[in-house]
């Protein structure tokens, strides 16, 4: 029968809205308005899934996110999502929901056989049982544990949907919509202040949806609707629904996600399926209310134990029963009210159990309800397989009576919802008058109103929100908000009792985690085994590490490991929540930003030639920078590389150098600076000159190397290799705001304004020369080697023409501004056709700075010194420079340094590979005997064999020697003979030709 | 003669593609192009001669501060301490004549112009500044950073139009972002 537990009249779903949806297969109704567990409520669906460890079947506790058992796998496909919450997945129409951790299915669980060998599964079950051999653990225990043990499965296709970070600033964060939270942030909005409202729910109104009271003579749910709308009126109040927030963080951040199109089948065409919010608030008030606390009894897991006050939620706002025959079974009178609802939607209360026997209104409600009451009873135990059949009730007296039900009603006392105000460390502080944990020393800024703070009744509620909103709103700088606070009906006086917490007389499980299968055994055993610590019992007993976080039973289980060992709540201490409160989902956290968006890409000048070439692309931090590029019939990168070496070093090629660093430097001051961040003096260098430089971090290692150009008096141009480029600009700012501050300088980064290509080869000048303006002289007298010129290329355009060489060519650096990069490569290609031009990749460049010796980021790597590079020279003696003192540390100039030399292997057919470690021949190569590692290896075109580039210790005195370059990782054990670096033209006559 | 070269954007359709929204458009999205940009920083002691020099050339005093000060064609925009973005559409308006240290970023800064409705919630996803009007107004200005990206914005009406200046080799990168952003609030982006 369609809808067999939907009330006939109540709640505020919209009956008028049918709703159809799948829940293992089969397929049932609900309404709008209806979360898939109230939904399931409604069809008189009470197991929605089974145990972790022992597979035992579970119903729904609550109504909230709290929920530890109703977690279903929702969706199919790639949209396919597990461990969702059923109390709060928002019913669609054509909602699918599998349950979880069962097989073959729901009904008939095969893995329940796990409840027979239970005592292998008590607490520190791992530590016990799978202690050894060692070698099952990888092989025999994980597989065996994963698949009696799993939570539901990823559908293992790539997510479908998109996901959104946004940032939002307030003046006042309000965290909860119910009573305190509604009047925190009417209070707030109405002041002017800018107000965000975060609500887990789809609805606002907490508990006012929830109980059938009146406030300010309206429905409780109704004045909800009001405050809704007219903060919603508000233009500075941002209401977001179904966001949870998640963690609280420094400054006033808080982290949220908002559930944008979890309740719609598929997202709207663009639409965020999530978004991750960064809230920035100056004041908040944490108005998120309180879960209510089981007790702990025999089979206090089976389908139709609910929490008292998820009981009401199911009544009243959704008008569904949870049963039609109900147990009470409570130690604070607030339970009353679950009397009270359950007899006016027509259900009968079978008894009444008032376990203190001093909760006035609870007996009150009984009588009224015409239900047995047992002072001081306890409820024993559950009965019932699948399912609650009847309650096991021992009296006060000692007898034991069973009353035949549906449902039983639990209520342990709440627990105020603390987690996010112990964020920052403070722990929450027991209430022995509500036998509750209410906050501690909130983070800066926060306030706690309403029942989060121990203020359970509405009223409270009202004027704690409203009090803590107004203050909130004032200390952000607004005033003249106002709440007047509405009449409600008088609330019982609040009986919290401290317990019971566990029930005993009974031999069944009685559960304290449900969602970890944490039983009262559990924690008394970790007490007898001496974990008697609240960190040791999470830990040994998994209690509270579930996905839920121990929300409804962490209380429980700490105040029965008090119990146990005699001691106080607060002596026996309180776990520390932390972030997320919620769970967040990865995708969330990445927002838009993933795939080839992770992170940002940078274009270099001539992207779009090389794009049209073919050229193949190698990401180099964020640059796309072109590797090589293959002509017709080049079967591979080597291939490619082999002939764009060879056309350099015998023609011409074109290289796009744009990625490097570029920075201008400017100022009366701006030679005195440089001298003082590089090693070497560059006030005295003459205009139109340029040289290569050094730079040392502060501790005297080397940080960068570039080039240094001089283009007038006060004004140079540096660059900084491609991958410190950013680093370098830094380290910098850093000496001319921090270290010298007197000189007067001033840097700019240019990188992005000039596009500038090497022009490399023997026949580079030609090039150069019918590309250059006319007037400019560029042969070897007008621009010798280390000549920079400004001057116009192609008809007007300003150039700056610098003759640098890195592949040890005759070479030249033209720089154009970017907008005109694209045309620029185009016109040096076409300029350079006569003499046999190519574009070069990255791969050609990296072979031929390794045939010149030239050290990079392999060799440059922070653990270098300058005189483990071969540029002690480069160290002025006299002028003082940034990490001049602590690179004569011991350590930094101790002979035995391994140093940069070069390797020719003996077998000039050998193959050599950066990472080998260098010994001396004849010597076991181990660590002990290790004098060095390949940084950088290339087959060398200009050779005809590998050659490589090694730091070994005492390196140049060693030239000639023999080493064995040993490679235990890709059996690499090749003799190599120690040389110069330099395996190109060691003269340099080419560079100046 | 080598042919003249021809002056390109660093965007182009397969790499910052277009997005037109089906009804009106919640943000329009564009390149602001042909503009003169240079980084202007005061020498010491030389403070006033630059103001004095600013206020004669382009009748406008320097901001102090994150602020946008503009004179016709062209503004100065607070970068620092002593630091500004100089902007002009104005392409007689070359500030390289100016006493301090004046470096042209015309081509090292692509400028985008957000602007519509749903701008700000567009830029929220990627900026994480303030952007409500108490607090970010026309002539407001921040340096900060998009998602990792460094960008240098300003706003320049109510409407409200924001203008990025980014490093050019991100532009496409910050274009698509925009775009995706957009792309459920109705944006509209053509180059």
């Amino acid at each position: 029968m369609s809808q067999s537990h939907r009330l006939p009249a109540g709640g505020l779903v919209d009956r008028a809205k049918r709703l159809s949806f799948s829940f293992d297969g089969k397929t049932l109704e609900g309404h709008a308005g209806d979360t898939l567990a109230s939904a399931l409520v409604a069809n008189g669906v009470k197991l929605v899934g089974r145990s972790f460890k022992y597979h035992r079947p579970r119903g729904l506790v609550s109504a909230g996110a709290e929920e530890p058992n109703g977690l279903v796998e929702l969706r199919t496909g790639a949209r396919r999502e597990p461990n969702v919450k059923a109390t709060t997945a928002e019913l669609y129409d054509g909602l699918t929901a599998q349950s979880q951790n069962r097989w073959p299915s729901l009904a008939f669980d095969l893995m329940a056989v796990n409840q027979l060998a239970a005592p292998m599964f008590t607490a520190g079950f791992y530590y016990k049982t799978f202690m050894w051999p060692a070698a099952f653990w990888e092989k025999l225990y994980e597989p065996l544990i994963r698949r009696a043990a799993g939570l539901g499965s990823l559908s293992g296709e790539a997510d479908p949907d998109e996901y959104e970070k946004a940032t939002v600033h307030c003046d006042v964060l309000v965290i909860g919509s119910g009573p305190a939270g509604l009047a925190a942030a009417l209070a707030a909005g109405r002041s002017g202040a800018r107000v965000v409202l975060a609500e887990e729910d789809f609805a606002l109104g907490g508990r006012l949806l929830a109980e059938r009271l009146t406030v300010g003579g309206v429905p409780a749910a109704q004045w909800a609707a009001q405050a809704e709308a007219e903060l919603a009126a508000l233009p500075d109040v941002t209401l977001l629904k179904r966001t949870a927030v998640f963690g609280v963080y420094d400054d006033g951040v808080y982290g949220a996600i908002e559930k944008v199109a979890d309740h719609l089948p598929v997202p709207a065409p663009h639409q965020p399926r999530q978004r991750y919010w960064r809230i920035v608030a100056k004041r908040t008030v944490l108005a998120a209310g309180a879960i209510e606390r089981p007790i702990a009894f025999g089979n206090n897991d089976r389908p139709g134990v609910m929490a008292a006050g998820a009981v009401r939620s199911y009544l009243n706002r959704f008008g569904a029963a949870p049963g039609r025959r109900a147990v009470v079974f409570a130690n604070n009178d607030d339970a009353a009210r679950t009397v009270a609802d359950l007899a006016a939607a027509g259900c009968e209360v079978a008894a009444v159990v008032d376990a203190r026997g001093d909760a006035t209104a609870l007996q009150a409600a009984a009588k009224a309800a015409g239900a047995t009451l047992l002072f001081g009873g306890q409820v024993v135990e559950a009965l019932g397989r699948g399912a609650v059949a009847g309650a096991r009730i021992a009296s006060a007296k000692g007898g034991t009576l069973d009353v035949p039900c549906d449902l039983i009603a639990v209520s342990g006392g709440w627990n105020p919802s603390v987690q996010l105000s112990s964020h920052h460390g403070a722990r929450p502080r027991w209430d022995d008058r509500l036998a509750a944990f209410l906050p501690g020393q909130a983070p800066a800024g926060m306030a706690v109103a309403g029942a989060a703070s121990g203020a359970f009744g509405l009223a409270q509620c009202l004027a704690e929100g409203a009090q803590a909103g107004r203050a909130a709103a004032e200390a952000a700088g607004f005033s003249g908000g106002g709440f007047d606070r509405p009449d409600v009906e008088p609330e019982p006086e609040e009986v919290y009792g401290a317990g019971p917490w566990r029930v005993s007389g009974s031999k069944a499980k009685a559960f304290v985690d449900f969602q970890n299968d944490v039983s009262v055994k559990d924690v008394e055993l970790a007490a007898r085994e001496g974990f008697v610590s609240v960190e040791h019992l999470k830990r040994y007993t998994t209690l509270g590490m579930a996905t839920d976080q121990g929300k409804t039973g962490n209380v429980l289980g700490l105040a029965i490991m008090a119990e146990v060992t005699g001691r106080t709540i607060p002596q026996t201490g309180s776990t520390l929540a932390r972030s997320p409160f919620a769970p967040v989902a990865l995708g969330a956290l990445g927002g838009a930003h993933r795939g080839k968006e992770y992170r940002p890409t940078r274009l270099p000048p001539s992207h779009f030639f090389a794009e049209e070439q073919g050229a193949v692309f190698v990401e180099t931090g964020q640059w796309m920078r072109a590797a090589y590029f293959p002509q017709a019939g080049e079967k591979d990168w080597f291939e490619s590389m082999v002939r764009e070496v060879t056309t350099v070093r015998t023609k011409v090629g074109v290289y796009d150098a744009s990625t490097l660093g570029k920075i201008d430097v400017q100022g009366p001051d701006a030679g005195a600076f440089l001298d003082r961040v590089y090693t070497s003096a560059f006030s005295k260098m003459p205009v139109g000159k340029a040289r290569y430089g050094l730079a040392l971090r502060e501790d005297g290692f080397v940080l960068d190397d570039g080039t240094i150009a001089r283009l007038a008096e006060g004004h140079y141009y540096l660059t900084t290799s491609t991958a410190h480029a950013a680093q370098m600009m830094r380290h910098l700012e850093f000496c001319r705001q921090w270290l010298f501050p007197e000189l007067d300088v001033h840097l700019a980064s240019i990188t992005d304004q000039w596009a500038k290509y090497a022009i490399a080869g023997p026949r580079a000048r030609d090039v150069v020369a019918a590309l250059v303006d006319e007037g400019n002289d560029v042969s070897n007298e007008g621009l010798p080697f280390l000549g920079v010129k400004e001057l116009t290329v192609c008809g007007g355009v300003k150039a700056r023409l610098f003759r640098l060489s890195f592949s040890g060519e005759l070479a030249y650096e033209l720089a154009v501004p970017a907008r005109y990069g694209d045309a620029m490569i185009r016109a040096i290609v076409k300029a350079g056709e006569p003499f046999g031009i190519c574009p070069y990749g990255a791969e050609a460049l990296a072979v031929m700075r390794i045939e010149k010796g030239h050290a990079a980021g392999p060799e440059i790597n922070g653990q270098t010194t300058a005189g483990d590079l071969g540029m002690t020279g480069l160290l002025s003696t006299k002028k003082d420079f940034v990490g001049r003192t602590l690179a004569t540390r011991d350590g930094l100039v101790d002979p035995n340094r391994p140093t940069l030399v070069g390797l020719r292997p003996v077998d000039r057919t050998a193959r050599l590979r950066a990472g080998a470690h260098l010994v001396k021949r004849g010597v076991q190569p181990v660590a002990a005997n290790d004098e060095g590692y390949v940084t950088s290896a290339a087959y060398s075109p200009s050779n005809g064999h590998w050659i490589a580039l090694a730091l070994l210790s005492r390196g140049p005195e060693r030239m000639g020697e023999i080493v064995r370059v040993f490679d235990p990782v890709r059996d690499g054990d090749v003799e190599c003979e120690v040389v110069s670096p330099c395996f190109v033209d060691p003269e340099g006559a080419r560079l100046r030709a | 003669m080598p042919e003249p070269l021809i002056a390109r954007s660093a965007l182009r359709a397969h790499v910052a593609p277009a997005s037109a929204p089906g009804s009106a458009p919640g943000a329009r999205l564009r390149e602001v192009q042909d503009v003169l940009v240079a980084t202007v920083a005061a020498f010491k002691g030389r403070e006033d001669e630059l103001a004095a020099a600013v206020r004669e050339r382009y009748g406008l005093d320097l901001p102090a501060g994150p602020v946008r000060a503009a004179a016709g064609a062209s503004a100065f925009i607070g970068a620092g301490p002593g630091k500004w973005l100089f902007v002009s559409s104005d392409p007689s308006a070359d500030p390289s004549g100016l006493p301090a240290a004046v470096v042209d970023q015309s081509d090292g800064r692509t400028t985008l112009s957000l602007s519509g409705p749903a701008a700000r919630e567009i830029l929220s996803t990627l900026v994480s500044i303030d952007l409500h009007p108490r607090a970010f107004g026309p002539g407001a200005a921040a340096a900060t950073h998009a998602s990792g990206v460094a960008v240098h914005l300003w706003q320049v009406d109510d409407a409200p139009t924001y203008e990025i200046a980014v490093f050019r080799s991100y532009a496409a990168t910050l274009w698509r972002w925009i775009a995706h952003a957009g792309a459920a609030r109705g944006i509209d982006a053509a180059l």
